[in-house]
Protein backbone atom coordinates (compact mmCIF):
# COMPACT_ATOMS: atom_id res chain seq x y z
CA UNK A 1 0.00 0.00 0.00
CA UNK A 2 1.24 3.44 -0.82
CA UNK A 3 0.96 6.37 1.52
CA UNK A 4 -2.59 7.20 2.49
CA UNK A 5 -3.48 10.69 3.40
CA UNK A 6 -6.68 10.58 5.39
CA UNK A 7 -7.63 14.03 4.30
CA UNK A 8 -7.68 13.08 0.65
CA UNK A 9 -11.01 11.45 -0.09
CA UNK A 10 -10.53 11.15 -3.83
CA UNK A 11 -7.26 10.79 -5.61
CA UNK A 12 -7.15 10.57 -9.38
CA UNK A 13 -3.67 10.31 -10.81
CA UNK A 14 -2.65 10.44 -14.44
CA UNK A 15 -5.79 8.77 -15.72
CA UNK A 16 -6.18 7.90 -19.39
CA UNK A 17 -9.31 6.60 -21.04
CA UNK A 18 -10.22 6.11 -24.66
CA UNK A 19 -13.25 4.70 -26.43
CA UNK A 20 -12.19 2.88 -29.58
CA UNK A 21 -9.80 5.46 -30.97
CA UNK A 22 -11.26 8.48 -29.26
CA UNK A 23 -9.06 9.69 -26.42
CA UNK A 24 -11.50 11.06 -23.88
CA UNK A 25 -9.25 11.45 -20.86
CA UNK A 26 -5.61 12.26 -21.50
CA UNK A 27 -3.77 12.33 -18.23
CA UNK A 28 -6.13 13.68 -15.60
CA UNK A 29 -4.95 14.18 -12.04
CA UNK A 30 -7.23 15.52 -9.36
CA UNK A 31 -7.26 15.34 -5.58
CA UNK A 32 -10.28 16.17 -3.49
CA UNK A 33 -9.89 16.78 0.21
CA UNK A 34 -12.39 15.94 2.88
CA UNK A 35 -15.10 18.57 3.12
CA UNK A 36 -14.13 20.12 -0.16
CA UNK A 37 -16.56 20.95 -2.96
CA UNK A 38 -15.07 20.74 -6.42
CA UNK A 39 -17.02 21.82 -9.49
CA UNK A 40 -16.01 20.46 -12.87
CA UNK A 41 -16.94 22.70 -15.78
CA UNK A 42 -16.18 22.70 -19.47
CA UNK A 43 -17.67 22.20 -22.91
CA UNK A 44 -19.63 19.07 -23.83
CA UNK A 45 -17.39 16.26 -24.96
CA UNK A 46 -14.54 17.57 -22.86
CA UNK A 47 -14.44 14.44 -20.70
CA UNK A 48 -16.22 15.67 -17.55
CA UNK A 49 -18.85 12.95 -17.42
CA UNK A 50 -16.37 10.26 -18.42
CA UNK A 51 -14.13 11.31 -15.55
CA UNK A 52 -17.05 10.97 -13.17
CA UNK A 53 -18.02 7.61 -14.62
CA UNK A 54 -14.47 6.34 -14.22
CA UNK A 55 -14.34 7.50 -10.61
CA UNK A 56 -17.64 5.74 -9.88
CA UNK A 57 -16.65 2.37 -11.40
CA UNK A 58 -19.07 2.69 -14.32
CA UNK A 59 -16.17 2.87 -16.75
CA UNK A 60 -12.73 1.28 -16.58
CA UNK A 61 -9.75 3.55 -17.10
CA UNK A 62 -6.94 2.44 -19.41
CA UNK A 63 -4.17 3.62 -17.15
CA UNK A 64 -3.69 5.62 -14.01
CA UNK A 65 -4.61 5.37 -10.39
CA UNK A 66 -7.86 6.04 -8.55
CA UNK A 67 -8.27 5.99 -4.81
CA UNK A 68 -11.52 6.64 -2.97
CA UNK A 69 -11.83 6.94 0.79
CA UNK A 70 -8.45 5.33 1.37
CA UNK A 71 -9.16 2.32 -0.84
CA UNK A 72 -7.36 1.90 -4.12
CA UNK A 73 -9.77 1.19 -6.95
CA UNK A 74 -7.07 0.88 -9.56
CA UNK A 75 -3.34 1.18 -9.62
CA UNK A 76 -1.04 1.87 -12.53
CA UNK A 77 1.23 -1.04 -13.46
CA UNK A 78 3.52 -0.42 -16.44
CA UNK A 79 1.07 1.93 -18.08
CA UNK A 80 -1.99 -0.24 -17.54
CA UNK A 81 -4.61 0.19 -14.87
CA UNK A 82 -4.92 -2.85 -12.62
CA UNK A 83 -8.20 -2.98 -10.74
CA UNK A 84 -8.81 -4.28 -7.25
CA UNK A 85 -10.85 -7.44 -6.74
CA UNK A 86 -14.66 -7.48 -6.91
CA UNK A 87 -15.08 -7.58 -3.15
CA UNK A 88 -12.95 -4.50 -2.62
CA UNK A 89 -14.71 -2.78 -5.49
CA UNK A 90 -18.03 -3.37 -3.79
CA UNK A 91 -16.65 -1.90 -0.57
CA UNK A 92 -15.48 1.12 -2.50
CA UNK A 93 -18.95 1.56 -3.93
CA UNK A 94 -20.30 2.00 -0.45
CA UNK A 95 -17.95 4.93 0.06
CA UNK A 96 -19.39 7.17 -2.60
CA UNK A 97 -22.77 8.22 -3.89
CA UNK A 98 -23.63 9.18 -7.45
CA UNK A 99 -26.42 11.49 -8.55
CA UNK A 100 -27.29 11.11 -12.22
CA UNK A 101 -28.42 13.72 -14.67
CA UNK A 102 -31.55 11.66 -15.38
CA UNK A 103 -32.10 10.66 -11.73
CA UNK A 104 -32.35 6.94 -12.57
CA UNK A 105 -34.76 6.32 -9.74
CA UNK A 106 -36.37 2.88 -9.73
CA UNK A 107 -39.84 3.60 -11.14
CA UNK A 108 -41.47 0.50 -9.65
CA UNK A 109 -40.40 1.40 -6.11
CA UNK A 110 -41.97 4.06 -3.93
CA UNK A 111 -39.79 6.96 -2.84
CA UNK A 112 -39.33 5.22 0.49
CA UNK A 113 -38.19 1.98 -1.10
CA UNK A 114 -35.89 3.76 -3.53
CA UNK A 115 -34.03 5.05 -0.49
CA UNK A 116 -34.23 2.06 1.84
CA UNK A 117 -33.69 -0.84 -0.56
CA UNK A 118 -29.89 -0.61 -0.69
CA UNK A 119 -29.69 0.07 3.05
CA UNK A 120 -31.56 -3.12 3.80
CA UNK A 121 -30.24 -5.44 1.11
CA UNK A 122 -26.70 -4.16 0.61
CA UNK A 123 -25.80 -2.59 3.94
CA UNK A 124 -27.74 -5.09 6.07
CA UNK A 125 -29.57 -2.47 8.09
CA UNK A 126 -32.81 -3.41 9.77
CA UNK A 127 -36.00 -2.14 8.20
CA UNK A 128 -36.59 0.15 11.18
CA UNK A 129 -33.11 1.65 10.93
CA UNK A 130 -33.50 2.14 7.20
CA UNK A 131 -36.89 3.82 7.69
CA UNK A 132 -35.43 6.23 10.22
CA UNK A 133 -32.60 7.20 7.89
CA UNK A 134 -35.05 7.55 5.01
CA UNK A 135 -37.46 9.84 6.82
CA UNK A 136 -34.63 11.97 8.17
CA UNK A 137 -33.33 12.50 4.65
CA UNK A 138 -36.78 13.17 3.24
CA UNK A 139 -37.27 15.82 5.92
CA UNK A 140 -34.04 17.38 4.82
CA UNK A 141 -35.20 17.32 1.20
CA UNK A 142 -38.57 18.72 2.23
CA UNK A 143 -40.26 15.66 0.75
CA UNK A 144 -41.50 13.73 3.75
CA UNK A 145 -45.08 13.74 2.55
CA UNK A 146 -43.93 12.07 -0.69
CA UNK A 147 -42.52 8.98 1.02
CA UNK A 148 -45.19 6.71 -0.41
CA UNK A 149 -45.43 8.35 -3.82
CA UNK A 150 -43.93 6.81 -6.92
CA UNK A 151 -41.29 8.66 -8.95
CA UNK A 152 -43.66 9.11 -11.90
CA UNK A 153 -45.88 11.28 -9.70
CA UNK A 154 -43.10 13.67 -8.72
CA UNK A 155 -41.73 16.67 -10.57
CA UNK A 156 -38.23 16.45 -11.99
CA UNK A 157 -36.89 18.56 -9.17
CA UNK A 158 -38.50 16.33 -6.58
CA UNK A 159 -37.19 13.23 -8.31
CA UNK A 160 -33.69 14.63 -8.29
CA UNK A 161 -33.94 15.42 -4.58
CA UNK A 162 -35.08 11.85 -3.95
CA UNK A 163 -32.08 10.60 -5.86
CA UNK A 164 -29.83 12.83 -3.75
CA UNK A 165 -31.44 11.34 -0.65
CA UNK A 166 -30.84 7.86 -2.08
CA UNK A 167 -27.17 8.69 -2.64
CA UNK A 168 -26.83 10.12 0.89
CA UNK A 169 -28.60 7.24 2.62
CA UNK A 170 -25.58 4.98 2.79
CA UNK A 171 -23.57 7.74 4.45
CA UNK A 172 -20.90 8.03 1.75
CA UNK A 173 -17.63 9.86 2.15
CA UNK A 174 -18.05 11.65 -1.15
CA UNK A 175 -20.89 12.38 -3.53
CA UNK A 176 -20.56 12.81 -7.26
CA UNK A 177 -23.11 14.83 -9.19
CA UNK A 178 -23.30 14.42 -12.95
CA UNK A 179 -25.01 17.57 -14.23
CA UNK A 180 -27.73 17.30 -11.58
CA UNK A 181 -29.89 20.08 -13.00
CA UNK A 182 -29.38 19.62 -16.75
CA UNK A 183 -32.53 17.55 -17.21
CA UNK A 184 -34.69 19.97 -15.23
CA UNK A 185 -36.84 22.87 -16.28
CA UNK A 186 -35.20 26.12 -15.14
CA UNK A 187 -37.79 26.78 -12.44
CA UNK A 188 -37.13 23.36 -10.90
CA UNK A 189 -33.36 23.69 -10.59
CA UNK A 190 -33.53 25.98 -7.59
CA UNK A 191 -34.70 23.39 -5.10
CA UNK A 192 -31.99 20.96 -6.17
CA UNK A 193 -29.26 23.59 -6.04
CA UNK A 194 -30.45 24.69 -2.60
CA UNK A 195 -30.13 21.14 -1.31
CA UNK A 196 -26.58 20.87 -2.69
CA UNK A 197 -25.71 24.21 -1.10
CA UNK A 198 -26.92 22.95 2.25
CA UNK A 199 -24.76 19.85 1.87
CA UNK A 200 -21.78 22.09 1.13
CA UNK A 201 -22.44 24.00 4.36
CA UNK A 202 -22.44 20.67 6.20
CA UNK A 203 -18.98 20.02 4.74
CA UNK A 204 -20.04 17.12 2.59
CA UNK A 205 -17.28 16.23 0.15
CA UNK A 206 -18.64 16.67 -3.35
CA UNK A 207 -17.58 16.65 -6.97
CA UNK A 208 -20.12 18.38 -9.17
CA UNK A 209 -20.12 18.39 -12.94
CA UNK A 210 -22.26 21.37 -13.84
CA UNK A 211 -23.14 24.01 -16.39
CA UNK A 212 -24.48 26.36 -13.72
CA UNK A 213 -21.60 28.82 -13.53
CA UNK A 214 -22.94 31.09 -10.82
CA UNK A 215 -23.82 28.06 -8.73
CA UNK A 216 -20.31 26.67 -9.20
CA UNK A 217 -18.81 30.02 -8.25
CA UNK A 218 -20.93 30.34 -5.10
CA UNK A 219 -20.89 26.78 -3.83
CA UNK A 220 -17.62 25.20 -4.93
CA UNK A 221 -14.34 25.74 -3.14
CA UNK A 222 -12.46 24.90 -6.26
CA UNK A 223 -13.32 24.78 -9.94
CA UNK A 224 -11.72 22.53 -12.51
CA UNK A 225 -12.06 23.49 -16.16
CA UNK A 226 -11.78 20.52 -18.50
CA UNK A 227 -11.53 20.53 -22.25
CA UNK A 228 -10.18 18.05 -24.77
CA UNK A 229 -9.61 15.39 -22.13
CA UNK A 230 -7.27 17.44 -19.98
CA UNK A 231 -7.61 19.82 -17.06
CA UNK A 232 -6.91 23.16 -18.66
CA UNK A 233 -7.11 25.23 -15.53
CA UNK A 234 -8.09 24.88 -11.92
CA UNK A 235 -8.25 27.19 -8.99
CA UNK A 236 -10.35 28.75 -6.25
CA UNK A 237 -13.91 29.01 -7.52
CA UNK A 238 -14.35 32.74 -7.40
CA UNK A 239 -10.99 33.48 -9.00
CA UNK A 240 -11.43 31.04 -11.84
CA UNK A 241 -14.84 32.38 -12.80
CA UNK A 242 -14.03 36.06 -12.45
CA UNK A 243 -10.43 36.01 -13.54
CA UNK A 244 -9.55 33.00 -15.69
CA UNK A 245 -5.93 32.72 -16.78
CA UNK A 246 -6.12 30.45 -19.79
CA UNK A 247 -7.47 31.54 -23.16
CA UNK A 248 -9.67 28.43 -23.49
CA UNK A 249 -11.20 29.07 -20.10
CA UNK A 250 -11.86 32.68 -21.00
CA UNK A 251 -13.46 31.71 -24.29
CA UNK A 252 -15.64 29.12 -22.57
CA UNK A 253 -16.77 31.43 -19.79
CA UNK A 254 -17.49 34.22 -22.28
CA UNK A 255 -20.35 32.04 -23.52
CA UNK A 256 -22.15 32.32 -20.17
CA UNK B 1 -81.34 -31.45 -27.17
CA UNK B 2 -79.88 -34.85 -26.52
CA UNK B 3 -77.29 -34.08 -29.15
CA UNK B 4 -76.30 -30.85 -27.46
CA UNK B 5 -75.90 -32.54 -24.09
CA UNK B 6 -73.77 -35.35 -25.45
CA UNK B 7 -71.77 -32.85 -27.49
CA UNK B 8 -71.13 -30.83 -24.35
CA UNK B 9 -69.99 -33.94 -22.50
CA UNK B 10 -67.66 -34.98 -25.31
CA UNK B 11 -66.21 -31.51 -25.68
CA UNK B 12 -65.86 -31.28 -21.94
CA UNK B 13 -63.75 -34.46 -22.06
CA UNK B 14 -61.65 -32.91 -24.80
CA UNK B 15 -61.36 -29.66 -22.91
CA UNK B 16 -59.34 -31.40 -20.21
CA UNK B 17 -56.65 -32.11 -22.79
CA UNK B 18 -56.92 -28.65 -24.30
CA UNK B 19 -56.43 -27.12 -20.90
CA UNK B 20 -53.61 -29.55 -20.16
CA UNK B 21 -51.73 -28.61 -23.33
CA UNK B 22 -52.31 -24.95 -22.56
CA UNK B 23 -51.19 -25.14 -18.93
CA UNK B 24 -48.14 -27.34 -19.39
CA UNK B 25 -46.98 -25.34 -22.40
CA UNK B 26 -47.07 -22.13 -20.37
CA UNK B 27 -45.31 -23.72 -17.42
CA UNK B 28 -42.46 -24.99 -19.59
CA UNK B 29 -42.20 -22.41 -22.36
CA UNK B 30 -41.93 -19.29 -20.22
CA UNK B 31 -38.84 -20.35 -18.22
CA UNK B 32 -37.41 -21.95 -21.35
CA UNK B 33 -38.06 -18.74 -23.25
CA UNK B 34 -36.18 -16.81 -20.60
CA UNK B 35 -33.19 -19.14 -21.00
CA UNK B 36 -33.35 -18.91 -24.78
CA UNK B 37 -33.46 -15.10 -24.62
CA UNK B 38 -30.42 -15.16 -22.33
CA UNK B 39 -28.63 -17.42 -24.78
CA UNK B 40 -29.66 -15.24 -27.69
CA UNK B 41 -28.15 -12.21 -25.91
CA UNK B 42 -24.95 -14.06 -25.00
CA UNK B 43 -21.70 -12.28 -25.73
CA UNK B 44 -20.23 -15.62 -26.81
CA UNK B 45 -20.78 -15.71 -30.54
CA UNK B 46 -21.44 -19.45 -30.96
CA UNK B 47 -23.95 -19.46 -28.13
CA UNK B 48 -25.84 -16.49 -29.50
CA UNK B 49 -25.69 -17.95 -33.02
CA UNK B 50 -27.10 -21.26 -31.81
CA UNK B 51 -30.09 -19.59 -30.21
CA UNK B 52 -30.55 -17.26 -33.13
CA UNK B 53 -30.85 -20.29 -35.42
CA UNK B 54 -33.12 -22.02 -32.90
CA UNK B 55 -35.49 -19.06 -32.82
CA UNK B 56 -35.38 -18.63 -36.56
CA UNK B 57 -36.30 -22.23 -37.30
CA UNK B 58 -38.94 -22.61 -34.60
CA UNK B 59 -40.65 -19.40 -35.66
CA UNK B 60 -40.12 -19.99 -39.34
CA UNK B 61 -41.73 -23.40 -39.73
CA UNK B 62 -45.31 -24.54 -39.03
CA UNK B 63 -46.08 -25.67 -35.52
CA UNK B 64 -48.02 -28.54 -37.06
CA UNK B 65 -44.86 -29.75 -38.78
CA UNK B 66 -42.94 -29.46 -35.52
CA UNK B 67 -45.58 -31.53 -33.75
CA UNK B 68 -45.26 -34.28 -36.35
CA UNK B 69 -41.48 -34.15 -36.21
CA UNK B 70 -41.32 -34.47 -32.43
CA UNK B 71 -43.79 -37.34 -32.49
CA UNK B 72 -42.51 -39.33 -35.47
CA UNK B 73 -38.91 -38.07 -35.59
CA UNK B 74 -37.41 -40.35 -32.96
CA UNK B 75 -38.65 -43.46 -34.78
CA UNK B 76 -38.09 -42.47 -38.40
CA UNK B 77 -34.79 -40.71 -37.83
CA UNK B 78 -33.21 -42.88 -35.14
CA UNK B 79 -35.33 -46.00 -35.03
CA UNK B 80 -36.19 -45.30 -31.41
CA UNK B 81 -39.71 -46.29 -30.51
CA UNK B 82 -41.08 -44.00 -27.85
CA UNK B 83 -44.69 -44.85 -28.60
CA UNK B 84 -45.08 -46.93 -25.46
CA UNK B 85 -43.75 -44.30 -23.11
CA UNK B 86 -46.16 -43.30 -20.41
CA UNK B 87 -45.50 -40.65 -17.77
CA UNK B 88 -48.22 -40.79 -15.15
CA UNK B 89 -51.51 -40.41 -16.99
CA UNK B 90 -49.80 -39.02 -20.10
CA UNK B 91 -48.98 -41.08 -23.19
CA UNK B 92 -46.32 -40.18 -25.72
CA UNK B 93 -48.81 -38.41 -27.99
CA UNK B 94 -49.54 -35.96 -25.24
CA UNK B 95 -45.90 -35.63 -24.18
CA UNK B 96 -44.80 -34.99 -27.76
CA UNK B 97 -47.47 -32.31 -28.00
CA UNK B 98 -46.22 -30.58 -24.86
CA UNK B 99 -42.59 -30.82 -26.00
CA UNK B 100 -43.32 -29.37 -29.45
CA UNK B 101 -45.56 -26.61 -28.10
CA UNK B 102 -43.06 -25.67 -25.39
CA UNK B 103 -40.11 -25.54 -27.80
CA UNK B 104 -42.15 -23.48 -30.25
CA UNK B 105 -43.61 -21.02 -27.75
CA UNK B 106 -40.25 -20.63 -26.02
CA UNK B 107 -38.90 -19.17 -29.27
CA UNK B 108 -41.65 -16.54 -29.36
CA UNK B 109 -41.40 -15.76 -25.66
CA UNK B 110 -37.61 -15.49 -25.96
CA UNK B 111 -37.90 -12.71 -28.50
CA UNK B 112 -40.51 -10.91 -26.42
CA UNK B 113 -38.32 -11.16 -23.31
CA UNK B 114 -35.27 -10.01 -25.25
CA UNK B 115 -37.18 -6.97 -26.44
CA UNK B 116 -38.25 -6.21 -22.88
CA UNK B 117 -34.81 -6.68 -21.37
CA UNK B 118 -33.06 -4.66 -24.05
CA UNK B 119 -35.57 -1.83 -23.73
CA UNK B 120 -34.50 -1.24 -20.13
CA UNK B 121 -32.55 2.01 -19.79
CA UNK B 122 -28.86 1.53 -19.04
CA UNK B 123 -29.27 3.97 -16.15
CA UNK B 124 -31.27 1.41 -14.17
CA UNK B 125 -28.30 -0.99 -14.20
CA UNK B 126 -25.88 1.82 -13.41
CA UNK B 127 -27.92 3.15 -10.49
CA UNK B 128 -28.18 -0.38 -9.09
CA UNK B 129 -24.44 -0.94 -9.56
CA UNK B 130 -23.30 2.18 -7.74
CA UNK B 131 -25.75 1.47 -4.91
CA UNK B 132 -23.91 -1.82 -4.44
CA UNK B 133 -26.56 -4.27 -5.59
CA UNK B 134 -25.15 -7.58 -6.83
CA UNK B 135 -25.87 -8.79 -10.35
CA UNK B 136 -28.54 -11.16 -9.04
CA UNK B 137 -30.19 -8.48 -6.91
CA UNK B 138 -30.15 -6.07 -9.82
CA UNK B 139 -31.72 -8.66 -12.08
CA UNK B 140 -34.45 -9.86 -9.74
CA UNK B 141 -35.26 -6.67 -7.83
CA UNK B 142 -34.70 -3.91 -10.36
CA UNK B 143 -34.76 -5.25 -13.90
CA UNK B 144 -37.17 -8.19 -14.07
CA UNK B 145 -40.12 -6.55 -12.29
CA UNK B 146 -39.99 -3.74 -14.82
CA UNK B 147 -39.49 -6.13 -17.74
CA UNK B 148 -42.61 -8.07 -16.71
CA UNK B 149 -44.67 -4.92 -17.00
CA UNK B 150 -43.16 -4.06 -20.36
CA UNK B 151 -43.68 -7.47 -21.95
CA UNK B 152 -47.10 -8.22 -20.53
CA UNK B 153 -49.14 -6.98 -23.51
CA UNK B 154 -47.08 -9.08 -25.95
CA UNK B 155 -47.10 -12.09 -23.64
CA UNK B 156 -50.89 -11.78 -23.36
CA UNK B 157 -51.10 -11.98 -27.13
CA UNK B 158 -49.12 -15.23 -27.16
CA UNK B 159 -51.17 -16.73 -24.36
CA UNK B 160 -54.40 -16.04 -26.21
CA UNK B 161 -52.96 -17.46 -29.43
CA UNK B 162 -51.86 -20.53 -27.51
CA UNK B 163 -55.44 -21.30 -26.47
CA UNK B 164 -56.43 -21.53 -30.12
CA UNK B 165 -53.22 -23.27 -31.22
CA UNK B 166 -53.96 -26.20 -28.91
CA UNK B 167 -56.34 -27.38 -31.65
CA UNK B 168 -53.27 -28.26 -33.73
CA UNK B 169 -52.70 -31.24 -31.45
CA UNK B 170 -55.39 -32.87 -33.55
CA UNK B 171 -52.69 -33.95 -36.02
CA UNK B 172 -51.31 -36.28 -33.36
CA UNK B 173 -54.81 -37.56 -32.57
CA UNK B 174 -54.64 -36.13 -29.08
CA UNK B 175 -58.20 -36.22 -27.83
CA UNK B 176 -58.36 -32.48 -27.24
CA UNK B 177 -61.45 -30.41 -27.76
CA UNK B 178 -61.10 -29.76 -31.47
CA UNK B 179 -60.61 -33.46 -32.18
CA UNK B 180 -63.72 -34.16 -30.13
CA UNK B 181 -65.64 -31.47 -31.99
CA UNK B 182 -64.62 -32.85 -35.39
CA UNK B 183 -65.68 -36.33 -34.39
CA UNK B 184 -69.02 -35.13 -33.02
CA UNK B 185 -69.65 -33.00 -36.09
CA UNK B 186 -69.19 -35.85 -38.51
CA UNK B 187 -71.19 -38.25 -36.35
CA UNK B 188 -74.11 -35.85 -36.04
CA UNK B 189 -73.68 -34.44 -39.55
CA UNK B 190 -73.99 -31.03 -37.92
CA UNK B 191 -72.01 -27.87 -37.51
CA UNK B 192 -73.26 -27.38 -33.97
CA UNK B 193 -70.29 -29.11 -32.28
CA UNK B 194 -67.94 -26.67 -34.00
CA UNK B 195 -69.99 -23.74 -32.77
CA UNK B 196 -69.95 -25.16 -29.26
CA UNK B 197 -66.18 -25.68 -29.50
CA UNK B 198 -65.82 -22.09 -30.68
CA UNK B 199 -67.79 -20.95 -27.63
CA UNK B 200 -65.47 -22.97 -25.38
CA UNK B 201 -62.34 -21.40 -26.87
CA UNK B 202 -63.83 -17.95 -26.74
CA UNK B 203 -65.05 -18.43 -23.17
CA UNK B 204 -61.62 -19.56 -22.08
CA UNK B 205 -60.01 -16.58 -23.73
CA UNK B 206 -62.51 -14.20 -22.14
CA UNK B 207 -61.49 -15.48 -18.73
CA UNK B 208 -57.80 -15.26 -19.62
CA UNK B 209 -58.26 -11.73 -20.92
CA UNK B 210 -59.93 -10.72 -17.68
CA UNK B 211 -57.11 -12.27 -15.64
CA UNK B 212 -54.41 -10.61 -17.71
CA UNK B 213 -56.17 -7.27 -17.54
CA UNK B 214 -56.20 -7.67 -13.78
CA UNK B 215 -52.47 -8.36 -13.71
CA UNK B 216 -51.81 -5.40 -15.98
CA UNK B 217 -53.89 -3.18 -13.74
CA UNK B 218 -52.02 -4.37 -10.65
CA UNK B 219 -48.84 -3.05 -12.25
CA UNK B 220 -50.26 0.26 -13.38
CA UNK B 221 -49.32 2.08 -10.19
CA UNK B 222 -46.21 3.36 -11.95
CA UNK B 223 -45.36 4.35 -15.48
Amino acid sequence: MSEINNDIVLEIKDVYKSFDHLDVLQGISLNVNRGEVVAVIGPSGGGKSTLLRCATTLERVDSGRIMIGGDVLCEDKDGRAVYCDKKREKEIRSKFGLVFQNFNLFPHFSVRRNITEALIHVHNKSRAEAETICLELLDKMDLREKADSYPCNLSGGQQQRVSIARALATNPEIIFFDEPTSALDPELTKGVLTVIKELALEKMTMVIVTHEMSFARDVADRIVFMDGGVIVEEGPAYDLITNPKQERTKAFLAGY
Amino acid sequence: MENIVSTLIQLGQGFKFTFGIFGFTLIFSIPLGLLVSKGRMSKIFVVSLFFRVYISILRGTPLMLQLLLVYFGPYYLFGVNLGSIQVGPFNYRFLATIIAFSLNYAAYFAEIFRGGIQSMPKGQYEAATVLGFSKMQTYFKIIMPQVVKRVLPSVSNEIITLVKDTSLAQVLSVAEMFTAASAAASRQVSVVPFIVAGAFYYGMNLIIEALLNGVEKSMSYYS
